[in-house]
């Protein structure tokens, strides 16, 4: 994939062709399948270890995913060494081509076409699917009947029925990690701002909106006519689900999770506007206006031909509104709001003719906190990587416990399943089957309601797992 | 002189049925007390660890919910409630153990606290060459009986723990009860000096130089539950 290639996937991040042309053309030549070498074993600390991974899918994002990887690291205890966090054994794609990209971001990782073979590498302990939507299920299914856990990028199913078969067999395997791929829900400044946010802080809640604005193309060219189908899934009216579900799911989802409740009702509408030429009917702007029981409702747009302003959400509320823009928060009150005391302090920021008060988790308590050292853990800088590195820790952490449950009690699978269930709830924060699961509804009928122009209504119990 | 040569074995009737017969009851005595359920196993999803401590800065807490291990009841022991038992010795063997990673630290409130402290507490217990935390009774005395039928007995039991690989002699109070269904529900708690097992009080730099306490409060409650017996022996 070439420069181009990336953008038309709306990947704006930092540039990651440095030097990498000549590379990226070497990749794609030939396509012979290769098994690279077995990667070298990651040097272990005493009390925690790096975990050993494999990414499955190796699109624009499985790259994305590998590079994050790469960034995340710890230290053993009294020392100030950094150590992987994660060790990536082996990638999977079933396009040559495509795994032989992806492995100048894993150069020690075997390389395989056959998911089968990652499943059956017992020193493998997760895997992370990447793959198209509608292929998620065959593959998360069997990894978690191997005894992996499993991160599974969201929508995790582009169907209401293989979403639910995936969330209920995570829920069948307690003793297993299983997040979805919705990466807000373990940053870090989100879970500052819900309480936040739940207090009462804002008031009543009145109106959301969000937007994502990227002008791309989302099309890829391909070497063959088969290769252009399989890359261009996105833009395949019976399989996707467009804007609403491959981008806007995780704006809806946090919508969700700082309302604390799931729409009963989405009107959608949307349209090809600009990419008329070459025949696509997955509409390249949309709109939606969700209704939340409490009466207030989330608009959300997002278009596929303009840029300006990118990403963000806004709340309002009767005292204040909150923007949140990446990982930063901003508050800007009403006149009449009370005053809430440590916003004295705050570090302010125009906005045209509003003054933010930005919002830092802890803010409030900066003039006493110790300052930062090496012990706080890593620094991470996007939410991709907060969502990976608990991923990871949570990882650790079952199966170490895993392993203390069998050495104490033996091999009994029902009461282990029991107590481990138990400890999930005190894993680091990342988004659960349920949360992935709910989320997906959100999305297909987002798009459901984009797709026919209507008000499409949701019952309560379709987001139940049953 | 009557020798009675021609009938095998004859000189054995009415005088070895006597011994056969005492020798076969002690193969079933013997067997029977295993068969009958002495040994009482550690119960998953039951037991409740607490290390309490202090430091210059707060006090803190870690928590851990595995206790493994058995406990094999003498014939005076009060396996059942109700049962009558004499202050004094009583026969047991008990073994019990606590993998080290299974404590975490966590806030008065119960959320988790930090990762970082749990390593730390793990290596100063040297968890990769001694995984495991046990307690190996080598006495236990009855104190009090309870005053009701579901109360508590109270022991006083000697025996040595083991932390970090040393082994010290202690002694700790333990309140056993006699549970319905063949569960035995013991409490216990202490208090030790990290110093007296070669543990040496962590003090971790947190932007302010932290000095762990050496005392720290032990607090178990463990159940354990009878081994169902096995098929009585089928007889020769």
């Amino acid at each position: 994939m070439n420069q181009n290639e990336l953008d038309a996937l709306g990947f704006n991040r930092r540039d990651f062709l440095k030097g990498g042309s000549v590379a990226t053309l070497m990749t794609m030549l030939g396509g012979v399948e290769l098994f690279g070498q077995p990667a070298a074993p990651a040097p272990e600390s005493k009390t925690t270890a790096t975990t050993k991974v494999a990414v499955i899918g190796l699109g624009g994002w499985g790259r994305e995913i590998l590079r994050t990887l790469a960034t995340l690291t710890f230290s053993p205890p009294n020392s100030s060494e950094k150590l992987p966090l994660v060790e990536v054994a082996a990638i999977c794609d079933n396009y040559p081509a495509a795994l032989k990209r992806a492995s100048t971001e894993a150069p020690k990782a075997a390389q395989t076409a056959d998911y089968k073979t990652i499943l059956e590498n017992k020193a493998i302990r997760a895997v992370i699917v990447a793959t198209p939507t509608q292929l998620h299920k065959e593959i998360v299914l069997a990894a978690l009947a191997a005894g992996k856990h499993v991160y599974c990028e969201a929508p995790l199913a582009n169907t209401i029925e293989d979403a639910r078969t995936i969330a209920k067999a995570a829920r069948g395997a307690p003793e297993l990690v299983f997040q979805a791929g919705l990466q807000l829900r373990s940053e870090p400044q989100r879970h500052f701002l819900v309480p936040f946010i739940r207090s009462g802080a804002l008031g009543q809640f009145v109106l959301a909106r969000g937007q994502w604005h990227k002008k791309t193309t989302w099309r890829t060219a391909a070497a063959n006519a088969e290769r252009e189908k399989a890359v261009n899934w996105r833009l395949d009216k019976e399989i996707s689900l467009g804007l609403a579900g491959e981008v806007g799911i995780h704006q809806l989802d946090q919508g969700s999770w700082f309302f604390n409740s799931r729409p009963k009702a989405i009107t959608g509408f949307g349209g090809v506007l600009l990419y008329t030429e070459d025949g696509r009917e997955v509409p390249d702007t949309i709109q939606l206006v969700m209704e939340y029981p409490a009466g207030m409702n989330l608009v959300y747009d997002a278009t596929l031909a303009n840029s300006f302003d990118a990403a963000y959400d806004i709340y309002y509320g009767s005292y204040a509104a909150v923007m949140v823009r990446e990982n930063k928060a901003w508050l800007f009150k009403e006149v009449d709001s009370p005053l809430l005391g440590w916003e004295v302090y705050a570090r302010k920021e125009k906005f045209y003719d509003e003054t933010g008060i930005a919002l830092i988790a802890n803010a409030s308590k900066s003039v006493q906190a110790p300052p930062p050292t090496a012990d706080q853990g890593p620094k991470v800088d996007t939410t991709l990587a907060s969502a990976f590195e608990n991923f990871a820790r949570n990882c650790a952490e079952m199966d170490v416990q895993t392993e203390e449950f069998i050495s104490t009690y033996g091999d009994d699978k029902e009461a282990m399943k029991t107590e481990l269930g138990k400890l999930q709830k005190k894993l680091r924060p990342a988004a659960s089957y349920l949360e992935g699961f709910q989320a997906t509804v959100t999305a297909i009928k987002a798009n459901e309601a984009v797709v026919t122009r209507k008000r499409v209504e949701i019952k309560k119990d379709l987001y139940e797992l049953g | 002189m009557n020798t009675n040569l021609g009938r095998p074995f004859s000189f054995l009737r009415g005088r070895a049925i006597l011994p056969l017969t005492f020798l076969l009851a002690a193969c079933v005595a013997s067997r029977g007390a295993d068969a009958t359920g002495s040994r009482f196993v550690s119960k998953p999803g039951t037991a409740k660890v607490r290390v309490e401590g202090t430091s210059t800065i707060h006090d803190w807490q870690m928590e851990g919910t595995l206790i493994g291990g058995y406990l094999d009841a003498g014939a005076d022991f009060p396996t059942k409630p109700g049962a009558e038992v004499k202050p004094g010795k009583v026969n047991a063997k008990v073994e019990a153990f606590i993998p080290v990673k299974s404590l975490k630290s966590y806030e008065k409130d119960g959320k988790p606290y930090s990762d970082k402290m749990n390593e730390v507490a793990w290596e100063k217990l040297l968890v990769d060459k001694y995984p495991r935390i046990s307690y190996r009774v080598s006495d236990l005395v009855l104190k009090e009986s309870p005053k009701s039928k579901d109360g508590a007995y109270v022991f006083d039991s000697t025996g040595e723990l083991v932390v970090a690989g040393v082994t010290n002699k202690i002694s700790m109070p333990v309140n056993v009860t006699p549970m319905e269904g063949g569960k035995l529900h013991i409490v216990g708690t202490t208090k030790v000096k990290m110093t007296d097992f070669k543990v040496d009080p962590p003090s971790p730099t947190m932007g302010v130089l932290i000095k762990t306490g050496d005392e720290v409060k032990l607090l178990f409650d463990w159940t354990v539950e009878q081994k169902t017996a096995p098929a009585p022996p089928s007889k020769p």
